[in-house]
């Protein structure tokens, strides 16, 4: 199975008087570069000179991914990287296609690759993500059918999950440098928490006979929300974890997991306070008991 | 006499019923010594390598004699001294080698001793925290009016059962949060 190119080369060879033997290892030094880990590393953007692909193709032989390893035609030719974080893939790619490269944000274009041809790729039961596949799929529908669709599709989904990230550290950044630091966000949590300190011994010494101590507890939570608005807003720094990244490779959008980190840590927060009022709570009504009976044992 | 002896037992006794009565202390200086522990285990770690590994002296002389040995090979000249030039050559690969070799397996005891450590930790902190719940499954570490904690009494309570009383898990749980909370402020 002989590509066009190769049998251009060909022809060129034999105008320039080259002999069989010289052929069929120009040939075969072809077939050995297009190796798998070779196709890889290309796709992953690890981009080499010629002379180095030359004994790295000649060093592997065992390819990790398995992919069309008939196909003769170089891989950057005929399937391009969809990757905003690699320039050169993107730039170099489509000799050949009229199809628009992506290009700025995921979301920029997404309604007219929506309308496209991304409805042919839609299966029963599975997430229909419209973003990066979308794109792939109506960049060549038949992508989505072999395997190398599907891990065309997952590195498509892997630089999605990737750029929103970055979007997401960036805009942390923009509001970290926009407000004045962090030591604000520490000044209201130490105001909470020493607010939650001064409510157990005040509950503890006016208040419990009367009342359960969650009430005013309570009273206090609210008046914290209602005071969060005076205080500057700062963001904490976004814990990239390996939930946030399964989350995002998931296809749920960024900002619903930012929003959902948000209230997570509110919860986290309205938690601490309530430990610490009941910790001061009872450490107070020890100290108390303590006090009277050393008081009674005196007298 | 017999009035001295009396009176050291009624002391004992108070003693020990301000003991019993101290149990929520008990419980809070258990959960602070782990978390301090815990804070402390990477410097504890590091002593401990730095006790036990004893080759990190020879790994040093060996940089030493290779630096050496590179110095030696730069001022020799390959053309006039071709013989001199490759035997250095062949001398600093093979204690470059062994210098690998030696690292690689101290980076790996390293790790192990680490590993240990961590887990000698985490199995004594769980058998303290064990053998508290256990002594304290029944019986509340403080006990308040039960009205004061009124519409979470038996979350308080649990695994206790006492109307009012503060149970171990709850205690436990807060402890665990103020103290951690308190240290990283601190720390």
């Amino acid at each position: 199975m002989e590509s066009p190119d190769d049998t251009t080369q060909k022809t060129s060879e034999e105008k320039s008087g080259l002999s069989s033997a010289q052929r069929r290892a120009e040939i075969r030094r072809r077939k050995l570069l297009m190796n798998s880990e070779d196709r890889m590393k290309r796709i992953v953007g690890f981009t080499k000179s010629e002379s180095e692909n030359n004994g790295a193709s000649s060093r592997v032989t065992e390819p990790r991914f398995h992919l069309d390893l008939d196909r003769i035609e170089p891989w950057s030719a005929s399937s391009p990287r969809l990757s905003p974080f690699l320039p050169e893939a993107v730039g170099s790619s489509h000799p050949h296609s009229s199809v628009p490269e992506r290009t700025g944000s995921p979301l920029g274009d997404c309604s007219k690759v929506l309308g496209g041809g991304v409805v042919e790729d839609v299966t029963p039961g599975v997430r229909q993500r419209p973003r990066g596949e979308a794109q792939l799929a109506a960049e060549d529908p038949s992508h989505s059918a072999s395997p190398r669709g599907g891990l065309q599709k997952y590195l498509s989904r892997f630089d999605d999950a990737m750029k929103l990230r970055g979007q997401l550290a960036n805009e942390k950044q923009a509001q970290d440098a926009a407000s004045s630091d962090t030591e604000e966000l520490d000044s209201f949590r130490l105001f909470r928490l020493v607010g939650s300190v001064l409510l157990a011994i005040f509950v503890r010494v006016f208040v419990c006979k009367y009342l359960s101590i969650f009430a005013p507890f309570l009273t206090l939570e609210l008046a914290y929300m209602g005071l969060y608005k005076y205080f500057p807003k700062v963001e904490k720094k976004t814990h990239t974890t390996v939930l946030t990244a399964a989350l995002l490779l998931s296809g749920i959008p960024a900002e619903v997991i930012n929003r959902s980190m948000d209230t997570y840590r509110k919860m986290g927060d309205v938690f601490a306070d309530l430990c610490v009022y009941f910790f001061t709570f009872i450490l107070s009504h020890e100290v108390l008991l303590l006090v009277g009976s050393e008081e009674t044992e005196s007298l | 006499m017999r009035l001295l002896i009396r009176g050291t037992q009624t002391k004992v006794t108070k003693v020990v019923a301000k003991m019993a009565g101290c149990s929520w202390f008990l419980v809070l200086g258990s959960v602070f010594l782990c978390n301090l522990f815990k804070t402390l285990l990477p410097s504890i770690f590091s002593f401990l390598s730095k006790v036990l590994q004893k080759d990190a002296e020879h790994e040093r002389h060996m940089r030493a004699e290779i630096q050496e040995m590179k110095k030696e090979h730069n001022s020799v000249s390959m053309m006039d001294e071709f013989a001199r030039y490759a035997r250095l050559e062949r001398k600093i690969n093979k204690m470059t080698d062994k210098l690998k070799t030696h690292v690689k397996s101290r980076t790996a005891q390293q790790a192990k001793m680490k590993w240990v450590v961590n887990i000698i930790f985490y199995i004594l902190q769980a058998a303290l925290m064990i053998s508290l719940i256990w002594k304290y499954y029944a019986d509340p570490v403080t006990v308040i009016p039960n009205k004061w904690i009124s519409p979470l009494e038996w979350l308080v309570a649990f695994p206790s059962g006492v109307a009012g009383g503060v149970g171990i898990t709850c205690w436990l749980v807060v402890c665990n949060k103020v103290v951690s909370i308190g240290l990283y402020s601190i720390s």
